[in-house]
């Protein structure tokens, strides 16, 4: 059976290693980046299955990741998480935007999420 | 003296907020890193410990950033105090995070340097949240080739420096400006160089801040970083 590739998009080491160990296991490639630009560059050279992405980045947000990942045809229907500190009240009036111009599949609040809701939603959107 | 006042009110409410903004992080660090060993994947009692001691030091610069500035119950006293000790301590308290966080700590503080008047536990206090956040940034930079914080201290001309330096791409002057408008305020006050809050740098600046001290960006050798200028304690240079 083919390997899925997940990329992770995640500054914080700490958090960016402890997500590869929950997810880390015989159906998965995971990958993970700190920046917006790694993520752009890491979906081009190993075309993931499903890319997991924090808002909070260095320099270029997530959001503009987001929007860089889908303008290129191929990626547009791949599927993404939006897995943030950021709570998603705060994007309440953006649902039309999230949904429908950026494609986010979910979106999980990362204080909120266990790993095991994590591992949940990701075999979810893989099967 | 209301005005006074009112802006020290302002920054403290603006600290508490970047205090709690960065209390986030190490809590759901600790909480999934203990989710691990439930699991059974992994026991990190070690990250656990050191990701709380080090929360547990940028709470403390917090409530001594406080003291000072409203001088509760805290008897400011400027002493006589060795940068190069001061700087060794931090250190040894640092080496535990910058482990985590795959950083290397280098210790620059040759070169005879005479005491400089400051206080000492508020000044290795402020060493410490500086080098915490700078640490906690450094894998979060794209190609992160130099991944080696220096504690560092040089003469300059107004006296001598004492600071943190890394190869961090967008650590200025404007941008530590915008950050000092922006902290407990914005999610990322410093958007260019930290992907969270930044905490450790703002307690800092507000320890400096009552101590008198002003905390700037700076040049040690070839690296960026923060620093602040101390003044040399010559009367006792010469015992």
């Amino acid at each position: 059976m083919l390997k899925k590739n997940i990329l992770i998009i995640e500054p914080d080491k700490i958090l960016a290693d402890t997500y590869k160990k929950v997810l880390d296991n015989s159906y998965f490639n995971i990958q993970v980046v700190a920046t917006a630009q790694e993520g752009i560059l890491a979906a081009d050279a190993h075309c993931p299955d499903l890319v997991i992405c924090e808002l909070q980045l260095v320099n270029h947000g997530g959001i503009e990741f987001i929007y860089e990942f889908r303008s290129y045809k191929d990626w547009q229907s791949i599927p993404l998480i939006i897995f943030s500190s950021v709570p998603p009240t705060e994007f309440a009036d953006s649902q039309n935007l999230m949904i429908d111009q950026l494609a986010v599949s979910r979106y999980l609040y990362k204080p909120n999420t266990t790993n095991l809701q994590l591992i949940k939603t990701v075999d979810e959107l893989l099967a | 003296m209301d005005l006074l006042k009112k802006q020290y009110s302002n920054t403290s409410h603006q600290l508490l907020l970047s205090v709690a903004e960065q209390m986030k992080l190490p809590l759901l660090q600790i909480a999934r890193q203990a989710e691990l060993g439930v699991m059974g994947v992994e026991n990190n009692y070690t990250t656990i410990q050191t990701l709380a001691e080090n929360s547990l030091h940028l709470l403390d610069g917090y409530s001594l950033s406080l003291q000072l500035a409203h001088q509760y119950g805290y008897q400011f006293v400027t002493e006589s105090v060795s940068v190069a000790a001061v700087l060794y301590d931090a250190n040894q308290q640092l080496q535990s995070l910058a482990k985590l966080y795959d950083v290397q700590l280098e210790l620059n503080i040759g070169g005879k340097y005479g005491p400089v008047i400051a206080n000492r536990k508020a000044l290795e206090s402020a060493i410490v949240g500086l080098a915490s956040a700078l640490i906690e940034v450094i894998p979060a930079q794209m190609n992160s080739n130099c991944s080696t914080l220096h504690l560092a201290t040089h003469r300059c001309r107004y006296g001598i420096v004492a600071g943190v330096y890394a190869s961090v791409p967008g650590l200025s002057r404007e941008a530590l400006r915008k950050g000092r408008k922006l902290y407990g305020l914005s999610r990322q006050p410093l958007v260019g160089i930290s992907h969270s809050s930044g905490t450790g740098i703002f307690v800092a600046d507000s320890i400096f801040r009552a101590m008198k001290l002003n905390l700037h960006v700076s040049r040690h050798r070839r690296l960026y970083g923060l620093g602040v200028v101390l003044s040399p304690s010559s009367q006792l240079a010469l015992v």
